[in-house]
């Protein structure tokens, strides 16, 4: 199997009554969007009962990583029984700890700096097993966007954009990614959509309630740039 | 499990916005407008035939919400001898909301949000019928 064939699957949880299936699921899609973007698929864990045969081949056909978020293992499980074995089987509070899980929210509308911070780690540990799992076929290289633009703290290269915020210069993985997805989105360069590019952003990358001001300042500036760059309009008649 | 009358399950799916939508529709449901009335449980149990769960979907009145046409929470409940009171489909929500950017599969935008909302709501009705006709039987 070549470099450019092997795709780890990541199967989260996801599951909806505790706050460790919201992190296994905003951890897994970090990894599949914004850490190994170009070695990793998923798939739902309900569509094994539900799907069909090529669906629930999906285990056989790439190695897999299964992110339960809580000790029942029900994505190890399900994914074993109707798939085929995994090769690495994490759960949140193994990763982040129970300090940090009793931390976390399992809404969007009540997440803060913490569930970020145990998303930033779960993702780093999911990224590694990618890595190792990686490593184990054939020694297959690990494709990254742009490996000059910034390393994360598991070593591996991500594309990364430095602002400067209150004076302090920050480093923000994946910022491009987000503004281009945003611009997709039609998030408009005012205050409504600087409200969203925080939003948006906090999910990747911890930010401090008392920075929030200039966070949004500073992203909204880059973000202006950013579409001036992409968009062949004036931007005097962007709204 | 409490004794709530009505669980609300959402599919969650991975790769859509659509599954986001579900499952924060779902915890406005639960957690804002109908509190004392609906629970939701993780579908994930379902799909790995936890006991508790099973037994949850089969003793309770259940409304799904599924992402996309594959419909993996209601099959689930429908699989697990769950009754599903009402299977609600978030692309038909889109129906009043054309052109609208909803967000990803990560993060909501404010369409996004609305869309939920309006989705929290029927819910909502959906429970209070439930009760209703409940209270009419007795």
């Amino acid at each position: 199997m070549s470099s450019e064939t092997v795709k780890v699957g990541i199967i989260s949880c996801s599951g909806e009554e505790i706050p460790g299936g919201s992190i296994s699921r905003l951890a897994t899609r970090r990894v599949l969007e914004l850490l190994r973007p170009n070695n990793t698929v998923t798939i739902c864990l309900p569509l094994f009962l539900a799907g069909n045969e090529a669906e629930q081949d999906f285990a056989r056909t790439h190695p897999t990583i299964t992110v339960d978020g809580c000790d029942k293992r029900c994505a190890k499980w399900g994914t074993e029984q109707y798939s085929g074995p995994v090769n690495a089987a994490l759960v949140v509070e193994d990763v982040i700890g129970a300090d940090r899980l009793s931390k976390c929210h399992r809404s969007a509308r009540n997440m803060n700096a913490d569930d970020e911070e145990a998303v930033r780690v779960l993702a780093e540990r999911i990224a590694e097993e990618v890595d190792a799992i990686l490593a184990m076929e054939n020694g297959a290289a690990i494709e990254n966007d742009s490996p000059k633009e910034g390393v994360c703290s598991c070593s591996s290269p991500i594309p990364a954009s430095v602002l400067t915020i209150d004076g302090e210069r920050v480093e923000i993985p994946g910022l491009m990614l987000i503004f281009e997805q945003c611009m997709k989105n039609g998030v408009p360069l005012s205050e409504k959509g600087s409200e969203e590019l925080l939003r948006t952003v906090r999910v990747y990358h911890p930010i401090d309630r008392e920075k929030e001001h200039a966070y949004r300042k500073a992203l909204m500036n880059a973000y202006r740039e950013y579409y001036r760059s992409h968009q062949f309009v004036p931007l005097s008649s962007v709204k | 499990m409490n004794d709530k009358t009505v669980l609300v399950i959402p599919c969650s799916g991975m790769g859509k916005v659509h599954g986001l939508i579900g499952r924060e529709a779902t915890y406005m449901a639960v957690e804002d407008l109908t509190s004392d009335r609906a629970d939701t449980i993780c579908l994930a149990m379902l799909v790995k035939g936890e006991p508790a769960a099973v037994t949850a979907v089969r003793e309770h009145t259940c409304i799904t919400l599924d992402g996309c046409p594959k419909e993996c929470a209601r099959k689930n409940v429908e699989m697990s001898g769950g009754e599903v009171a009402k299977a609600i489909r978030i692309v038909d929500a889109f129906r009043n909301h054309r052109g609208a950017q909803p967000g990803t599969a990560t993060t909501l935008a404010e369409d996004g949000w609305v869309i939920a909302r309006e989705i929290a709501e029927n819910v909502e009705e959906e429970i209070h019928m439930i009760y209703k006709d409940k209270e009419d039987l007795q």
